[in-house]
């Protein structure tokens, strides 16, 4: 191990970052450096290893049902089918809600729902219609309605509840492949209707099992091109 | 921890493998020896009881997206996930600064949370080696190097528990944290 004063103070950073000392930017910093360089990432696994035998010591609290039940729903497990006819957006509650909410808004779903009849159901394999996602915060409730049209090659998001956002932090849209990692879509105002566009990388990944997901991060978005923050929000996707 | 001969570490290991593999049935099993401990983490952590359920929550949904990162030669499927669920944990209390204003941390009142025999009894290697470690150093950096992996709280918030200066608290906390490398690496 080499052990300059240097890199001995940066392998305690590591320390600290493990132990949680450190404070939301120099934690992000540091999360910076496992993403891009692999001996941080192997001096604070090291870390992890010595100091994650300390939890040992708490005493363990059988979680209430819900917690999976939860789980399961975000994630849509231990469904076998889905039994449900797809419902029409103009069905939902959410859609209505948040229709109310501005003249750009209005325009782009008169716009789609006039543009895009029922036809387009089969949109998985090839990718052009339009699909929805209701991006569920932390205690079930809709924080924002997502729309993409294939077409278009754009998203449209929409606040329904969203979750109030600290100063000097945006919310990110991230596009989870079923198994895969974030795929970053763009920072968007939590509290807005923000369009997007859907590259051609993205275009393709999108389908029923793919999830979107919002997070937390510091102004402009993600510095690693992973999400850093906590995620607020998650949605599956739907064709319409 | 409840989960600790090596049978049971193989067993975690291997469920987690699945889980990355997205099997939900390991998934499950996964959840029902983990959760538990994960969750006394949570509460350890965050004391309302409604957010300690939101950051477990988080913490499953992300074991089930990142599982196929994880890597049994790096480190074992108990420490990868108190690993997630603590970084969540810190997030959500970085996020809300106001919470962990903390109460404050008077050492000589502080009882270790040490394990029971029974735990003791069938605890992991790595476990005793970082008790015989941590018995090595000055009790009250001993105290804080706990304080901090169990609330997650930063130097400025530890030493204003501890009614200490942040430039003693920072000293203490990398001494241990040298002293404990040391010894552990030995």
């Amino acid at each position: 191990m080499n052990s300059t004063f240097e890199s001995d103070n940066e392998n305690l950073r590591y320390g600290e970052y493990v132990l949680g000392l450190l404070d939301a930017d120099a934690r992000a910093g540091v999360a910076r450096e496992i993403e891009a360089n692999g001996e941080a990432a192997a001096a604070v696994a090291l870390w992890q290893r010595h100091l994650m035998p300390l939890a040992s010591d708490i005493r363990a609290v059988t979680p209430p049902a819900h917690v999976w039940a939860r789980i399961q729903r975000t994630l849509l497990l231990g469904r076998p089918e889905p039994k449900r006819e797809p419902k029409g957006w103009w069905d939902n509650a959410v859609v209505w809600r948040w229709l109310g909410m501005g003249a750009t808004a209005v325009a782009f779903a008169l716009a789609v729902i006039v543009v895009r009849p029922l036809t387009h159901r089969a949109v998985v394999s090839q990718p052009s219609g339009l699909m929805v996602s209701t991006i569920a915060v932390g205690n079930g409730a809709a924080g924002w309605t997502a729309t993409m049209d294939l077409d278009r090659k754009q998203i449209l998001v929409v606040p329904a509840s969203p979750e109030p956002l600290a100063s000097g932090r945006d919310t990110e849209l991230w596009l989870i492949p079923a198994g895969g990692k974030p795929i970053a879509v763009g920072v968007f105002k939590h509290d807005q209707p923000t369009a997007l566009k859907l590259s051609d990388a993205l275009l393709s990944r999108l389908g029923p099992t793919a999830t979107l997901a919002v997070s937390v991060e510091p102004t402009g978005g993600s510095p690693t091109g992973q999400p850093t923050g906590p995620v607020i929000g998650q949605g599956a996707i739907r064709g319409v | 921890m409840s989960v600790t001969s090596p049978a049971e570490r193989d067993e975690l290991n291997h469920l987690l493998v699945r889980t990355g593999q997205q099997d939900e049935k390991a998934f499950s099993t996964l959840y029902r020896k983990t959760s538990g401990q994960l969750f006394g983490v949570c509460l350890r952590m965050i004391s309302d009881r409604g957010q300690a359920e939101e950051i477990l929550q988080e913490a499953y949904v992300t074991v089930w997206r990142r599982a196929a990162s994880f890597d049994a030669a790096r480190a074992s499927a108990l420490t990868w996930l108190v690993t997630v669920v603590r970084n969540k944990a810190i997030d959500r209390l970085r996020q809300h600064r106001e919470m962990t204003g903390g109460d404050a941390l008077d050492f000589d009142a502080i009882v270790d949370e040490s394990p029971t025999p029974a735990a003791g009894a069938e605890a992991s290697q790595e476990y005793q080696r970082l008790q015989e470690c941590m018995g090595e150093l000055e009790p009250r950096q001993r105290t804080s190097v706990r304080e901090a992996f169990f609330t997650g709280a930063t130097y400025n918030e530890l030493a204003a528990r501890a009614k200490v200066p942040l430039g003693t608290m920072k000293s203490w906390i990398r001494r241990s944290l040298l002293q404990l490398r040391a010894c552990l690496n030995a």
